[in-house]
């Protein structure tokens, strides 16, 4: 619908609008970037619940590993799973990006650049609000650990990859010898464990903003809840991580 | 009471502005920010300077015209309170305040602390409203309404148009402005007719005047109004909504 805009009030320049034209709308790309989120954060949570069988032992953890490879066989292929999951992952992460990217220069825009400072001043700047401002560092810095993370243990490709690192075959895996000789470099640990902090801030406004971007309406109530969910997955998944670098490093694990 | 003013002074769009320092010796703790103007404005004329430009109407809170940014907080101080309710008893004497105009893309300098806020107007103008018979008022009680549906209605159309949601956002996003016209208008029997072709005429004029939202929540924070920040979900919402339902009205 197109009902004529009324004449600008003051002087006769031309209108300029602060927004975009692109057929490609904003609501659209919030929907994917939240979408793509919820599938990432179901991943990294069953992800992190997988790697926490490294404390039942080397042989729990290498058939974990070496069943992701063979699951559902013969109805899936070899690495069947494990490759949808990568293209899901993939094109996910590709897809986010994209629209960060587009959004965050929209925004930029919008909010006036150089011509109109940032001159806003939040009263407090609590965790969450830390959170929802640093999306796109703790972004690239995921982005920096998942390419790191893939060389370290997926390829065994150095210098990302312990000296020892031995790829898995169809017969077996070596995910645990793998994993231990990673961390036992303690820059590797540190790496690990800088990129899951990363991690829990990146959820923590993540999670509490798919839900606004999926158009839920969330009362003052529900919002409180939602937080707090937020801020348990968050936790949760980056500590559940972040022991194991800890119990490599300490001697737990060897 | 004596106060410092930096106070943003611009002739025009076209020209580059910059803060200029006043002092005002005998201002008032039970001043309003319009009345500190005022009184500025009045020794200004008295020394042959030209007034500072700025808007208000009502001065009571209810017509959203005034806005300006103090102290880098849309309206001043006091949360959720307009500019024109704002009192001098938030600052101490000899205090130091910094007064500039609404900040945004959105929202060119006209004059001083005058912006043009007619990017909000446009968007209200794509769908924003209900086409009703504006005849005689109907009898009270031909449309029966629940009391929670009408208070909520009422949440979310207590919004007075000022725009300080839209200088608070790091984006430049009218999500809450947006969102809580949406709303009000979803939500009661008179605005249901229209329901599909308001959302897309509104969502896409928003997406061409102003930013996309990051949730980030600044907008809620100084809201006169105090629409709820769950008003921003609504844009994506209705836009789906209707997007769903294709060439629907309703
Ligand atoms: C490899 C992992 C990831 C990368 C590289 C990444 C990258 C980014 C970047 C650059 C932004 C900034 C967007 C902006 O500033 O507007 C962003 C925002 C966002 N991320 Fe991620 N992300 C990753 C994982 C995740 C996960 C696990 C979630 C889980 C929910 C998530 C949910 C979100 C959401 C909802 C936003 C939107 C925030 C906004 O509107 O500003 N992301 N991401
Ligand atoms: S939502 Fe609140 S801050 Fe935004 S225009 Fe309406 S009254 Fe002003
Ligand atoms: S002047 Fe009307 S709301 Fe402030």
């Amino acid at each position: 619908m197109s009902a004529p805009a009324p004449a600008r009030p003051s002087g006769s320049a031309p209108v300029t609008r602060a927004g975009h034209r692109s057929r490609f709308s904003s609501v659209a790309a919030k929907y994917i970037m939240a979408i793509t989120g919820l599938i990432f954060s179901a991943y990294v949570l069953v992800h992190m619940i997988g790697n926490l069988k490294v404390y039942q032992g080397p042989e729990a953890f290498n058939s974990y590993a070496h069943w992701l490879r063979n699951a559902f066989y013969p109805v899936l292929p070899y690495e069947g799973l494990l490759w949808i999951l990568r293209v899901v992952l993939l094109v996910s992460v590709i897809a986010h990006i994209v629209c960060a990217l587009i959004l965050k220069s929209r925004a930029r825009r919008a909010r006036g650049g150089a011509r109109a400072p940032s001159i806003r001043r939040r009263r407090g700047l609590g965790l969450s609000v830390f959170a929802g401002r640093s999306m796109l560092v703790t972004g690239v810095v995921l982005l920096l650990f998942v390419i790191f993370h893939i060389l370290d243990l997926t390829t065994g490709t150095s210098p990302a990859a312990p000296d020892g690192f031995q790829a898995a075959t169809h017969e077996s895996s070596y995910a645990y010898s793998n994993l231990v000789d990673s961390f036992s470099r303690w820059p590797a640990s540190l790496i690990y464990i800088v990129a899951m902090l990363a991690l829990a801030l990146h959820l923590l406004h993540g999670l509490v903003s798919s839900v606004y971007d999926l158009g839920i309406g969330v009362g003052s109530k529900a919002r409180n809840i939602l937080a707090a969910v937020a801020l348990l997955v968050a936790l949760v998944v980056a500590l559940g991580n972040i022991t194991i670098p800890v119990a490599v490093l300490t001697g737990l694990i060897s | 009471m004596k106060l410092t003013i930096d106070v943003w002074r611009q002739a025009s769009d076209e020209t580059d502005g910059r803060f200029v320092s006043y002092t005002v010796d005998d201002a008032a703790a039970e001043m309003s920010l319009p009345e500190l103007l005022d009184r500025l404005n009045s020794q200004l004329v008295e020394e042959g300077e030209d007034p500072i430009a700025f808007d208000t109407d009502c001065r009571e809170g209810i017509c959203g015209t005034c806005g300006i940014t103090v102290d880098g907080i849309p309206h001043g101080p006091e949360p959720h309170t307009p500019m024109c309710r704002q009192h001098l008893r938030s600052f101490s004497d000899g205090a130091h305040i910094r007064m500039e105009p609404f900040r945004s893309s959105a929202f060119p300098v006209v004059r001083d602390l005058v912006v043009d806020r007619s990017a909000m107007d446009r968007v209200v103008a794509s769908g924003g409203f209900v086409s009703v018979d504006a005849g005689t008022a109907p009898d009270a009680d031909t449309r029966q309404i629940p009391f929670d549906m009408a208070e909520r209605a009422l949440d979310f159309s207590a919004c007075i148009g000022c725009g300080a949601c839209i200088a608070a956002c790091p984006n430049g996003s009218s999500h809450l402005f947006t969102g809580s016209l949406l709303t009000h208008l979803a939500t009661l029997p008179q605005g249901k007719p229209e329901r599909g072709r308001r959302a897309r005429g509104v969502v896409e004029s928003a997406e061409e005047e102003f930013g996309p939202c990051s949730v980030y929540g600044e907008c809620a924070e100084v809201c006169p109004a105090g629409i709820p920040l769950s008003a921003i979900s609504a844009v994506n919402r209705e836009a789906a909504r209707a997007a769903v339902r294709r060439n629907r009205d309703d």
